[in-house]
């Protein structure tokens, strides 16, 4: 969110200045989402979770010769869930898996048209375990992984030209840019993905997600240092056991940037349980920064190659909403990370009118 | 009673006629097929494939049929559907692979997986079909990471490949001959005999130098001759290119000391590639406009270009199972 905007101060929209990407192909003139149903205000979007995952497939578990996708009960699984989230009071699920984790365009929007949940597609990859050969030994000598600038343009022309049904065609533009850092360090290409992340981000105006390696504040500053304005960026994580030990959360909305609560309803041992996560949040909250946490819990819908975690995306309504509302949260800080927030970032330019 | 498994079916190996051993219908490293840079319609696809598969066939008739092994692993936009579209629509018998060109190529669910899984795999994808396709596969890929050193994700290729081998009796080709060492142990241990694996790409330029042709003989590997025509006399030749004359050379010492059963030869060209470039002007005919033609010049006769393309070949993709 746009903190002179949030005074009442206009803000002039910041020109274009990359020279090397693609100029932005559409300037909104209400503040509005990328949907995967396309273009939606951003006051529309209602409870909406960041960090989500609908179809998630782990890198290459769709060849494998044990492993059947049938998209009729995949669809018939999630729209269930979806349902069940939309009568828990929802409105908008965040695919934040970016590109290459199981994304599934044409399945996602028949599922928003059947539910009437929208759905925000994403962008982006990483970390590097998860990126496929092109991009870290392509075909040439010596083979060098992928620069900064080849990501940027990658995740900028699904932000600017649609998001890609690989080698068919583009659809509905990302509405968000996703990545993430080695958990145990930050390697040379999860450096390149973060900058190149936002760098199209810094071009095209949807937000930056980034799931936190070994060091959330360096990982932030690195994509700062590509002219990402801190309040286009959202750690995520950040209720990890190191994250909390570090003092992350702290540290980043103090920085200006956002923080993910995105583990809500976890019972693994990495992450904080949901009466610590309380914890967590009322600190940021006393601290002055309710207008920096979104909240969500990485529930993976349907899950292929890789163990799913069985968690309904209405858990953090039902479930989460009640304890924060037990410890004093207010309601309206409630809305606020659960609605305001996300809907300010979301927005396209990050303008909310 | 011989076997091989074609896209469109298993067939008898006296039907193979002329066997191009490496080629690619199309191959690009996985993750290319989000760039929209390399897309191309199907209409594209197939008018730049499907006259160089018709001018093979065309090609091989003294033979009596074209047989093209794809050699194209998993992960790596091998498209069996595409294929057998292909195969029925030309004629061309079209063997497919199972495995991959290399630790490099293989997506984090394969990286994650055991020796036994990935075996499992590849059976599967040899005795019951390639994913719903109902086309198995003939050949298993293997390869070393780019670096010219085995990784230990290769090698975990490498043994859940032999013990396929074993079991399905189809044979194995590498992608690379460097660092062959751990291979030909791995070989050895499973039980595995090499006559049953082609060491492929022996004769590119970047790998000069690099193999150990001897224990690769000694231990009874066949060596790959199969990248004739990535001649640097090219207009754009790519980094592994060699000068042809001697690439040739180093064919024909391999013919002229009696080692003809240990080599196969081919062309690993794609017919239209999916996520680079690819060479210009390079396809699997070279075999018959520049290879077949330089052989004669050199005295080759035709019984051992025979031996080369039908012989070796058909001996050496027919099913063999072999027993502990």
């Amino acid at each position: 969110m746009c903190l002179k905007h949030s005074k009442g101060a206009s803000e002039s929209v910041p020109p274009f200045t990359s020279l090397f990407l693609d100029r932005p192909s559409n300037n909104p003139t209400v503040a509005s989402v990328n949907t995967v149903l396309g273009s939606v205000r951003s006051n529309e979007l209602g409870v909406t979770l960041l960090s989500e995952s609908l179809m998630n497939v782990l890198p290459g578990a769709e060849y494998a010769y044990d492993i059947r996708i049938d998209r009729a009960d995949v669809f018939d699984a999630l729209e269930a869930k979806l349902l069940e989230f939309k009568a828990a009071g929802g409105g908008t699920i965040v695919d934040a898996t970016g590109m290459f984790h199981g994304r599934d365009l044409r399945l996602y929007e028949a599922l928003s048209r059947a539910t009437g949940v929208h759905i925000v597609a994403t962008t982006g990859q990483g970390p590097e375990a998860m990126l496929g050969g092109y991009f870290l030994t392509p075909q040439t000598n010596p083979p060098t992984p992928w620069p900064a600038q080849k990501f940027a343009e990658l995740f900028g022309r699904e932000v600017n030209d649609g998001m890609v049904v690989p080698r068919l065609e583009r659809r509905a533009p990302a509405g968000m840019i996703c990545t993430a850092v080695t958990e145990e360090g930050m390697t040379p290409t999860d450096a390149s993905l973060v900058r190149g992340a936002a760098r199209a981000g810094a071009a095209y105006g949807v937000p930056v997600f980034i799931r936190c390696g070994s060091d959330a504040i360096a990982e932030m500053q690195l994509a700062r240092d590509e002219s990402l304005d801190l309040q286009r960026i959202v750690m995520a994580g950040m209720d990890r056991r190191d994250a909390v030990e570090n003092g992350w959360p702290m540290q980043v909305v103090n920085a200006g940037a956002h923080v993910c609560i995105d583990h809500i309803g976890s019972t693994s041992s990495n992450y904080l349980d949901d009466s610590e996560r309380v914890a967590l949040v009322k600190e940021l909250i006393d601290a002055g920064y309710v207008d920096r946490i979104t909240l969500s819990s990485s529930a993976t819908g349907v899950s292929f190659g890789e163990p799913g975690n069985d968690l309904p995306y209405s858990n953090v309504l039902t479930h989460f909403v009640p304890m924060l509302l037990d410890a004093g949260v207010s309601e309206e800080n409630v809305a606020m990370m659960l609605t305001t927030n996300a809907a300010h970032l979301l927005s396209v330019s990050g303008e909310v009118k | 009673m011989t076997r091989v498994n074609t896209v469109l079916g298993t067939i008898s190996a006296a039907e193979l006629g002329f066997v191009a051993i490496h080629e690619h219908i199309g191959y690009g490293m996985p993750g290319c097929e989000l760039d929209s840079r390399w897309w191309k319609t199907p209409e594209e696809r197939y008018e730049e494939t499907v006259p160089k598969l018709r001018k093979f066939h065309e090609n091989t008739q003294k033979w009596g049929a074209a047989t093209f092994v794809e050699a194209t692993g998993i992960c790596n936009g091998r498209d069996i559907d595409y294929y057998k579209s292909l195969s029925a629509k030309t004629g061309v018998h079209i063997v497919a692979s199972t495995g991959f060109v290399g630790g490099d190529t293989a997506l984090p669910f394969f990286e994650r997986a055991s020796v036994e899984y990935l075996t499992d795999q590849f059976v599967h994808e040899i005795t019951v079909g390639i994913g719903d396709s109902g086309a198995k596969a003939g050949i298993i890929k293997v390869g070393v990471s780019r670096g010219f050193k085995m990784k230990e994700l290769d090698l975990r290729i490498y043994r859940a490949a032999a013990r396929a081998s074993k079991i399905t009796g189809a044979p194995i080709f590498t992608h690379l001959a460097v660092d062959c060492e751990p291979a030909l142990n791995i070989f050895a241990e499973e039980g595995l005999p090499c006559h049953r694996v082609l060491f492929g790409h022996a004769d590119d330029g970047v790998s000069q130098g690099k193999i150990n042709e001897k224990a690769l003989l000694d231990a009874g590997g066949r060596i790959g001759f199969d990248t004739f025509g990535y001649d640097l006399e090219l207009p754009d030749p790519p980094f592994w290119g060699r000068a042809r004359a001697e690439r040739l050379k180093h064919f024909l010492r391999f013919i002229n000391s009696g080692l003809v059963d240990q080599v196969l030869a081919s062309a690993d060209a794609n017919c239209s590639p999916l996520g680079w470039p690819g060479v210009k002007g390079h396809t699997v005919n070279y075999l018959f406009e520049q290879l077949i033609p330089d052989l004669r010049e050199e005295g080759i006769d035709d019984s051992l270009i025979d031996q080369l393309f039908v012989h070796n070949t058909a001996d050496f993709l027919t099913l063999q199972p072999i027993s502990d």
